[in-house]
């Protein structure tokens, strides 16, 4: 890859402040040419002012935008090779769907017989053949979202941004619609900028996240690293569910940290190059990584804790235990229902939770 | 069983009510509109005599003691004959038509300009429009007087520059009823236009922006035609009064200027000729009618295909 498709997007120390709020602090980001690439953060965390200042319809206070190698900083949304999808899709009320995909190429002048084929193709890829004459009043959540879909991606954009696309779908609709995302992402290999506060839409869809909150990017990487290797407590408890220990270091020598950790059942050792001024720290491990028993587990190396089991959710697919252990803390478990049978495990059991040291983490503030 | 009639009643009850509920504005038209508006088409159907009321009564008793009924349609038929209200009809029209066109294009930009400042500046600049309704209309409209006559506000500020040698002819001609209406009407546009424009969805012209839309072409493909409801609303409620004003055609206006609220006032204080400005009212009333119930299937019409 040449730099410019390595850096397709840069974004330099781009901040934006409304008055006295920051919404953007000071953000470096580079996106790749063709990534699908997600923006993850609660309300209020910049997201969505990121997303317009790369729109263009806002404009940054500092900083630097830069698209396949041309500064977009102070350009207007009408002149960058970006579009964007809105939230509640913005279709344009008094037109039908035919003129509304048609927009974009109607501003650039082009000619009716071009324009016709470019939108009949549009409808083709987004399903919607026979509804080019419908008001956007006539359309259903999904026939509207596909409309502004068709009518971002008409102009072919080289980005195109898209501001919490499942937002207004219903569960069902939802996962289907994100596997018909991904399709069209890679049949058109344009780069896509996803902003969403949904942490399943984002891990489902992209290649790569970044974690915002309160105007920083907090981590950035694949899916699969952040949700196994999140860099702080935020992360981890933000990606999924987990169980957040507390723990006390008691030595550090190099590459080796050993903490003690109650609800885990004592001392805990983990490589670790990088020493720890703070003594207090946190232990991460996963529900699902928790493996959940009867009777004593049959390898004595495996370290494990006792417990009772004082609530469980049933969801079908797999179940969810809420185990309070010797010390008295609360750990979370889930478990796969991989056997046809009624449920072994109820209210009150006595239970042992046992684990790989792999799947813990040990993490800082 | 029992309760099944205590539902019954209930809901006839709730039926009662919800009847009285619909009935009120249909007696309140009964009242106001349907009631004086019958009187009227019944003075237009008589003859005028010099007697209290000055019009030939609608019943007649016979001298065998039977009732007559006596109408005539001379009145209407006059109308026609004589040019003088076909011009003047034609007149109120042209004046009402031009004073709307240059209310909407003064209005709409202030409308647009209120909708789109902050919210603070908006609610003061909405009272700042509807201000001049607490003084007296008729005052204003004097007030017009002063600025507009020979040796008025506008001419001695123009002498005083020294664009003009001699004041302008500006009081009793049509261009003073223009100033006039346009000021008098300027509210009733920009309200309904404000409160169309102030609903606009501003992601709708940052999608247009965004797919390539210059500022002016987003007012263009976008507000423009989304205000077309406020527009059309704006200048219904300029038209229809300004077409039928006497006020400021008569302070304002020269005596040529030709407008039907004149000829009515005219007709019925002047001539003491009752019919026959009763026929006027009429027919001024289905000129403003018609046009607006034909306009009106013709929108229910297209909103009905678009649902459909």
């Amino acid at each position: 890859m040449t730099s410019n498709e390595e850096n397709f997007i840069e974004i330099k120390g781009i901040s934006k402040n409304f008055g006295e709020v920051v919404a953007v602090d000071n953000v470096d980001l580079a996106i790749k040419k063709g990534e699908l690439f997600s923006i993850l953060g609660a309300s209020g965390s910049g997201k969505t002012t990121l997303l317009r200042i790369l729109a263009g319809l806002e404009i940054p206070s500092q900083g630097s935008i830069l698209i396949d190698g041309v500064d977009m900083t102070s350009m207007a949304p009408y002149d960058r090779p970006v579009n964007i999808m809105f939230q509640n899709y913005a279709l344009f009320p008094h037109m039908s769907v035919f003129d509304n995909i048609a927009y974009g190429l109607k501003k650039e002048g082009m000619d009716k017989e071009s324009i016709q084929e470019k939108v009949e193709r549009m409808l083709a890829l987004v399903k919607l053949e026979g509804y080019e004459n419908r008001k956007p009043n006539q359309l259903s959540g999904g026939q509207s979202q596909r409309v502004a879909l068709a009518r971002s991606l008409i102009k072919e954009p080289k980005v195109l941004l898209l501001d919490e696309p499942m937002a207004a779908l219903d569960k069902k609709l939802r996962q289907s619609t994100q596997f018909e995302l991904m399709d069209i992402h890679d049949e058109l290999g344009i780069t896509f900028v996803i902003v969403t506060h949904d942490q399943e839409e984002a891990m489902t869809l992209s290649d790569r996240i970044a974690i915002m909150e309160e105007g920083h990017f907090v981590q950035i990487g694949s899916p699969n690293l952040i949700y196994e290797n999140p860099k702080s407590k935020f992360v981890a408890d933000f990606l999924g569910n987990i169980n957040l220990l507390e723990a006390k270091i008691t030595e550090q020598n190099d590459g080796q940290i050993v903490v003690d950790c109650a609800a885990l059942g004592g001392e805990l050792k983990f490589n670790q190059t990088e020493q720890s001024n703070a003594l207090e720290m946190t232990v991460a491990l996963r529900p699902e990584k928790v493996m959940i028993e009867k009777s004593l587990p049959t390898n004595d190396e495996q370290k494990h804790v006792k417990g009772i089991v004082e609530d469980f959710g049933y969801f079908g697919n797999l179940s969810i235990y809420r185990v309070r252990t010797e010390s008295g803390h609360i750990i979370q478990v889930s478990k796969q229902n991989r056997d046809r049978v009624e449920q072994s495990i109820k209210w009150e059991d006595e239970v042992y939770l046992s684990w790989d040291n792999d799947s813990l983490m040990l993490l800082g503030e | 069983m029992s309760g099944l009639l205590v539902k019954t009643n209930n809901s006839i009850r709730e039926n009662l009510w919800r009847y009285f509920i619909v009935a009120i504005p249909y007696i309140w038209l009964l009242l106001f509109f349907l009631a004086p508006f019958v009187i009227v088409f019944k003075i237009s159907l008589a003859d005028p005599i010099i007697a209290q009321p000055p019009f030939t009564p609608f019943f007649n008793e016979s001298s065998d003691g039977g009732f007559s009924i006596y109408t005539t349609f001379d009145n209407f038929l006059y109308l026609f004959q004589d040019s003088l209200y076909f011009v003047t009809y034609l007149n109120s029209v042209k004046l009402a038509f031009i004073a709307t066109l240059f209310t909407l294009l003064i209005g709409y930009p202030i409308a647009y300009g209120i909708a789109r400042s902050p919210q603070p500046t908006r609610n003061i600049l909405l009272l700042l429009v509807v201000i001049p309704f607490w003084i007296s209309f008729l005052l204003r409209v004097y007030s017009w007087m002063g600025i507009l006559k020979t040796n008025g506000l506008i001419n001695g500020f123009l002498l005083w520059l020294g664009v003009i040698d001699q004041p302008l002819e500006l009081l009793y001609t049509d261009t003073a009823v223009y100033i006039g209406m346009v000021y008098s009407y300027l509210p009733y546009m920009i309200l309904p236009l404000y409160a169309n424009l102030v609903k606009l969805d501003i992601r709708l012209l940052e999608a247009a922006s965004d797919l390539g839309a210059k500022k002016w072409q987003g007012f263009i493909d976008v507000t423009l035609p989304l205000s077309i409801p406020g527009i059309i609303a704006g200048c219904l409620l300029v038209f229809i009064p300004a077409i039928g004003e006497y006020v400021i055609p008569a302070l304002l206006g020269g005596a040529d200027t030709l407008m039907i609220g004149r000829v009515l006032f005219d007709e019925f204080f002047l001539n003491r000729d009752w019919p026959v400005a009763s026929a006027v009212a009429i027919v001024l009333l289905l000129l403003l009618v018609l046009p607006i119930v034909y306009f009106q299937k013709k929108q229910a019409q297209e909103t009905s295909e678009a649902a459909a």
